[in-house]
């Protein structure tokens, strides 16, 4: 197989790891310098792909070969899919002309477990020591962490690696157990935790080596099993705050050619998941609780977003005073954010807020109009019904076709 | 009316208001025009009506303007100089909302900056070099871009950063940047021979290029909606990408069923991994029992259960409640801020925590996850069945250690200890200064460790003073 056979057989494999981020790694350049590559803690998207996703990183398996049957999971030992290797060299050679070129920001290398959870983490590491040491590259690399590896091996990852990650792969224990055997929720819970307390311990330390300096992400897959969004956001939050994710990816469940009876034939609504990631960012961006957002058993409504629900379901909070209220209040109104929350602020230091602010802010009206109050403008239909706004507000079908 | 022309740009542009603005010259007394003065013919006419400028009066602008003028003067629209002045007028006669996105100039001058901003990082994304043969000598890599806005010498710092000793030329339609592989120069107007070997180089990699933006591509979940809104369809025919972009996406949407794997990758043959299912598994040590116990429900949110640590000879055991934050993700007890001030406290009552053995009498956290940012990782304190449900692993300790002295470190401990079917009614207060013999040992009682680091002032004197007490009692009693 020649480069180019194996770089589509291994691309393929690896574009169910939604995650494509560049962000969040230091301060490093070379110019002037002998090596390649910078960062700057913002990531860049090089290209998208007709799917709408970042292309930000050259994501690739080291191999598709896998010892695992994981159900949901196209490389899976029993599936019937071309299967492929990369030489550590290989993968190397094609990071550097990527990146030269300006094609990429960086690597994200994963791989299917050959031999050892050891045997597979020690590849992985190897590939990003020759480009950090042999080859000074300055770039963004994010390694998959094999959780069963042993925790000298994590720890010299994070040596290299901006960001690392482990994937939960599913919300709940019992659905791991079903679908992926091999897998172990305790061994991935025990990863991150070692991974969360390597990057505080260089953190604290100025003069430590640098651990992980993008922190650590994870990955769960939505729709394989019948978990409904409840468990998978009350998961999510306690992944948070248990070992400081910078994020959880929620990756739609894709049917896999030859899928095995165990997963479904059918791909949850891809709203569903643009749902999810709405929801996630509330709790990451807004300080919004999976229980606010979800307080019972059940999914997310598709016809609305996560925070129009939440202020539907609190109306007695509702009108907002923009020119009084806190913050990080404005910031829960339904259609302003926190950048337009922030401008509010700052612009009612000098005057009176008036609705025609709004409107020049691109503040989506016709959704705000119930929520607040400025100086010239109240809701006439402060009593509106919540059922009737709701109508009146939900996505009509033609535009959720449009979206997708 | 007079006309005001701006020959070299921005430091131009601010030159000549600084005049103007100090000559009290107001915006809609004035037009600005690119080129040297004399190339309009009414200029003359127009003339400089507004007399000498007065005494120079200080301009005080806040420290933020010049920079956000400078960049939105590099958006290319007519008004940009007329725009600029009178957001500095406005400013500098005292009205601040200019600056502001929510003000009709302010919104606008944000606007342009925003949109600035964005076409700097398009270039910073889209550029794409290509490489030259190592005979036709610098710069090695090349490439072509046609940005909407003055940004080049925005993005010239950034390749510099990324691409270290290698040389590189950007060719834009009206200037150009080059890197000699130390610092850069800017070429203006784009040399015409630049821009042609800019234009003309091509390269194998980008074939490469596509066979894996062709793969990364999912088209079960094509939306060339969404594609096109994050790159500008402008890009597209300089992009080596650009040519699929319509093409993946016409044949996503007709292919039946949708699927997820990239044509060429269905086109090649299988291969099952033949191994059995026994060999697959992986080789994990044995768990502990106590890291398998399902007694209760706290290990489902726990990263692992913490087994006391120490000599299993020891002569005094430190009993805490329950693992917390750190060592539940170390799996090791008392590592933490409270371990470190109970080491602190050992080493006042000349005691070695080497020499102590060290506990919990719960071994996995309870804690509850909250909405907050960063979102909450609260500590709960265990109730009486899950004190119940764990106390096997103490007797366990217990007996394995069998020390003559117990410290007590808290209430939990405590009931654990006394085996108190109802830990809240029982007062640590009552314990405190009064060892008691129990099941064949001394149960001294102290305040916990986590209690005095979440108190202050006289009554955070008083925990350590009682901790203290404690533990020279323990290690009294242990010399007996």
């Amino acid at each position: 197989m020649d480069l180019t056979d194996k770089l589509i057989v291994l691309a393929d494999a690896a574009k169910y790891d939604v995650s494509c981020a560049s962000s969040g790694a230091p301060l490093r350049s070379s110019k002037g310098r002998e090596g390649l590559g910078a960062s700057n803690g913002a990531g860049i998207c090089h290209s998208f792909t007709p799917d709408g996703r970042c292309v930000s990183l050259l994501k690739v398996l080291l191999t598709n070969f896998c010892l695992y049957d994981c159900q949901y999971c196209v490389n899976r030992r029993s599936s019937d899919v071309p299967r492929a290797r990369f030489t550590p060299d290989e993968v190397v050679r094609l990071t550097l002309d990527f990146y030269r070129r300006n094609l990429v920001s960086g690597l994200f290398l994963s791989s299917g477990i050959i031999r050892s959870a050891d045997y597979t983490m020690e590849q992985l590491v190897g590939v990003a020591r020759l480009l950090r040491k042999t080859h000074a590259f300055r770039g963004y690399i994010h390694l998959k962490t094999i959780p069963d590896a042993a925790p000298e091996l994590i720890a010299e990852a994070g040596l290299y690696a901006d960001r690392l990650s482990v994937n939960i792969e599913l919300p709940t224990e019992s659905g791991l157990e079903r679908l992926a055997p091999e897998k172990n929720g305790q061994s991935i819970r025990r990863a991150m935790g070692r991974i969360r307390l390597g990057v505080e311990e260089s953190g604290d330390e100025p003069r430590a080596p640098r651990f992980a300096p993008a922190g650590q992400s994870t990955q769960m897959i939505v729709g394989a099993d019948p978990t409904d969004d409840h468990t998978i956001l009350d998961t999510a939050q306690r992944l948070y705050g248990a070992y400081s994710l910078r994020r959880v990816y929620y990756s739609a469940f894709s049917p896999i050619p030859q899928s095995p009876g165990s997963v479904p034939r059918q791909a949850p609504p891809l709203l569903r998941e643009h749902r999810l990631y709405q929801a996630d960012f509330l709790m990451r961006g807004y300080g919004f609780g999976a229980a606010e957002l979800l307080p019972a058993p059940g999914n997310l409504p598709l016809d609305i977003d996560p925070k129009l629900a939440w202020a539907l379901n609190h109306r007695e909070q509702f009108p907002v005073d923009l020119n009084r209220a806190e913050a990080m209040l404005i910031a829960r109104v339904p259609g302003i954010g926190v950048r337009n929350a922030k401008r509010l602020v700052q612009l009612r230091r000098e005057r009176r807020i008036r609705y025609e602010d709004l409107v020049r802010l691109r503040c989506p009206m016709d959704k705000l109009r119930a929520f607040v109050v400025v100086q010239d403008y109240r809701p006439p239909h402060g009593d509106l019904e919540t059922g009737l706004l709701r109508r009146a507000l939900a996505d009509s079908p033609k535009t959720q076709l449009a979206l997708w | 009316m007079r006309t005001v022309f701006i020959e070299r740009g921005f430091e131009d542009w601010r030159r000549q208001s600084r005049q103007l603005l100090q000559a009290g010259i107001a915006p809609h007394e004035l037009t600005w025009t690119n080129g040297q003065a004399g190339s309009d013919l009414f200029a003359a006419a127009a003339g400089d009506d507004g007399g000498t400028p007065g005494p120079p009066r200080p301009t005080r602008v806040p420290r933020e303007l010049p920079a956000l003028l400078e960049c939105a003067s590099r958006f290319r629209a007519g008004d940009r100089w007329a725009l600029l002045y009178r957001v500095l007028w406005r400013v500098a006669h005292g009205d601040r909302s200019a600056m502001l996105a929510g003000d009709r100039d302010g919104g606008e001058l944000q606007r342009r900056i925003r949109q600035v901003r964005r076409e700097a990082h398009h270039m910073e994304a889209f550029v794409r070099f290509r490489e030259r043969p190592q005979t036709e000598g610098a710069p090695r890599f090349v490439a072509w871009h046609e940005p909407a806005y003055d940004v080049l010498e925005l993005v010239t710092e950034h390749f510099l950063a990324r691409l270290g000793r290698v040389g590189w030329l950007i060719a834009t339609p009206d200037a150009a940047a080059q890197s000699n592989g130390v610092e850069a120069r800017l070429l203006h107007p784009c040399p015409p021979e630049l821009a042609a070997m800019a234009r003309s180089t091509a390269d194998d990699t980008d074939e490469l290029w596509r066979a894996y933006y062709s793969s990364t591509f999912n088209p079960a979940r094509v939306n060339a909606g969404l594609a096109r809104q994050h790159m500008p369809a402008r890009f597209w025919k300089h992009l080596p990408e650009g040519v699929l972009i319509a093409r993946l996406a016409a044949n996503a949407q007709l292919s039946r069923p949708h699927r997820s794997q990239a044509a060429a990758v269905a086109e090649k043959v299988g291969q099952q991994v033949q191994v059995c299912t026994e060999q697959a598994r992986p080789k994990r040590p044995l768990p502990s029992s106590l890291e398998t116990c399902r007694n209760c429900a706290l290990w489902r949110d726990a990263t692992c259960a913490v087994p006391g640590e120490g000599p299993k000879t020891a002569g005094l055991m430190l009993v805490g409640e329950q693992p917390g934050d750190q060592e539940d993700l170390a799996g090791r007890p008392f590592i933490g801020p409270a371990g470190r001030l109970l080491d602190r406290q050992l080493a006042d009552a000349d005691l070695r925590r080497a020499e102590v053995y060290v506990t919990n009498a719960v071994k996995h956290f309870k804690w509850q996850a909250g909405g907050g940012l960063p979102p909450l990782r609260r500590h709960r304190t265990p109730d009486a069945e899950e004190i119940a449900a764990c106390r096997p692993w103490l007797e366990q300790e217990l007996a394995q250690v069998r020390p003559r002295v117990v410290v007590a470190l808290g209430r939990t401990a405590l009931a654990a200890l006394l085996q108190a079917s109802d830990p809240t009614r029982l007062r640590l207060a009552d314990f405190l200064g009064r060892p008691r013999w129990h099941n064949g040992r001394w149960v001294v009682a102290a305040p916990h460790p986590a209690a005095i680091l979440r108190s202050e002032g006289t009554l955070r004197e008083r925990l350590i003073g009682e901790l203290q007490t404690a533990l020279r009692q323990a290690a009294t009693l242990q010399a007996d």
